[in-house]
């Protein structure tokens, strides 16, 4: 008896270890839902001054997206080369850039909604995809997916999939090409994008 | 007609002598062959011709246009694709799609005044598009090399046969062929320019913007395109049962493994 309640216990453990390793589908959806409403109506729809949209739209994109994880991701084996410096400042400067040039997209993204599509699992453990879909003027609707990472229970946006088009993987094809051709290499690479968020 | 075989065949030998076989895959495995050279030099040609001819263009059709106006050239546009949705609805077992591209076609062409309008969307009758470069990934026909056409842009031999291929398929096809008068042939000349006009003046933001946060415009571009084009590659039933179906769902952690795959 007491080896079957043993047994219960550990079936018990493990099965919860499980459910745990395992994405909520629901809290990663409405972890989305919580990041584009207030993403539309606190920024993008909101009558503040243009300085105080991008002062907002830095304050979210700081706490939803985990800059370290894709940074290291988007520069690749480039990243296993750098010297802690340059990886400090990459992510820095990845950071300033993305900031920056999204601020100059708000006005694209005027009247636009997002309806919520459910979610796929991904193979990478800890991560999911949230499916939406903005609805167009004309044509077919854009599809936008979020991939999403779970670490004990918060949750932060990996990776932004526009039509198919992953911005992790663009970035990281992009700055392969730039530092192959670059005779600075990263600290090239570096230059250039503290240039763009200038 | 003969010129556009000879432009479709200078095309692909263009292709075949800077083939390789992997070149549709998500690598940058063009950059040591010579193929990348002509690439990037043909891309900077486009890049000037649309900064130099498109968009002083597109920008004056702009100030003489309304968004209301713009939307109507689009949806008429879009109308004269159906009878090719409807081919590819079909060539792919689609009947059901197939029907409603050649309801939409006949409603939106006469109620919908000319297709400006897309009234049987509003009955319900939603756009089922399609196209031969999908009925060709879904006969699990290979992608091709990724090359830089001379002002189209970005490309792949399955692309650009499906994109001529739907082309014959066009109401305007239709009337440059079949209607002996050179008013009728500028007329679609005229419409077609009209057409790419319209459609760069929409995009022209997003092009911008994306070319402003880019270190390296080309390779951004190319990276963009191809896996913009991998969303085709699960319709072919063998890709889909050999692994995950997401050609986005890549390994996102940190082993190197991965990283030599990648690059």
């Amino acid at each position: 008896m007491r080896k079957l309640l043993t047994f219960m216990a550990a079936v018990f453990l493990l099965s919860t270890g499980l459910a745990q390793a395992e994405v909520n589908a629901q809290k990663a959806e409405d972890f989305i839902k919580k990041v584009t409403t207030q993403g539309i109506e606190e920024i993008i729809n909101s009558d503040v001054s243009v300085e105080e949209k991008d002062a907002r739209f830095a304050k979210l994109f700081n706490e939803y997206l985990d800059l370290d994880f894709i940074g290291r991701f988007v520069l690749g084996r480039y990243w296993r080369t750098s010297t802690p410096k340059q990886r400090t400042e990459f992510i820095d400067v990845y950071r300033e850039m993305n900031i920056k040039t999204w601020s100059k997209r708000f006005d694209e993204f005027k009247g636009k909604t997002f309806v919520f599509k459910g979610t796929t699992p991904s193979n990478s453990a800890g991560q999911i995809f949230v499916n939406t879909e903005v609805p167009m003027e004309q044509g077919a609707p854009a599809k936008v997916v979020w991939r999403v990472k779970e670490d004990d229970g918060k949750f932060k946006i990996v990776d932004i999939i526009i039509e198919n088009v992953s911005l992790a993987i663009t970035a990281r094809n992009e700055y392969a090409a730039f530092i192959k051709k670059s005779p600075d290499g990263v600290d090239g690479l570096i230059a250039n994008l503290r240039e763009k968020s200038k | 007609m003969k010129k556009i075989s000879l432009l479709v065949f200078l095309i692909f030998s263009l292709a075949a002598c800077a083939t390789n076989p992997d070149g549709s895959k998500l690598s940058a495995d063009d950059e040591e062959s010579g193929v990348e050279y002509y690439n990037r030099a043909m891309f900077n040609f486009n890049y000037q011709f649309n900064k130099k001819v498109m968009k002083p263009v597109a920008e004056g059709y702009k100030s003489v246009t309304n968004q209301f106006f713009r939307d109507r050239v689009s949806a008429f546009f879009n109308n004269l694709e159906e009878p090719a949705y409807f081919v590819n609805n079909l060539f792919q077992g689609e009947i059901k799609n197939s029907g409603v591209s050649v309801g939409r076609f006949l409603i939106n062409t006469t109620l919908g005044l000319a297709g400006t309008f897309d009234v049987a969307a509003g009955w319900g009758l939603e756009k089922k598009k399609n196209s031969f470069d999908q009925t060709m990934a879904k006969y699990c026909v290979p992608d091709g090399p990724f090359f830089i056409l001379p002002i189209i842009g970005p490309a792949t031999p399955r692309y650009v046969i499906g994109w001529s291929a739907d082309a014959y398929a066009s109401p305007l096809f239709w009337a440059l062929i079949d209607v002996e008068d050179d008013g009728v042939d500028a007329a679609v000349v005229g419409a077609t320019g009209l057409k790419y006009i319209n459609i760069y003046a929409e995009n022209m933001g997003l092009l911008e913007s994306l070319e402003e946060g880019s270190v390296d415009f080309y390779a951004t571009m190319k990276s963009a395109f191809l896996q913009n084009r991998q969303k085709f590659t699960s319709l072919c039933a063998e890709n889909n049962a050999d692994e995950d179906a997401l050609s986005y769902d890549f390994d996102f952690g940190y082993d190197d493994a991965f990283d030599e795959e990648m690059e």
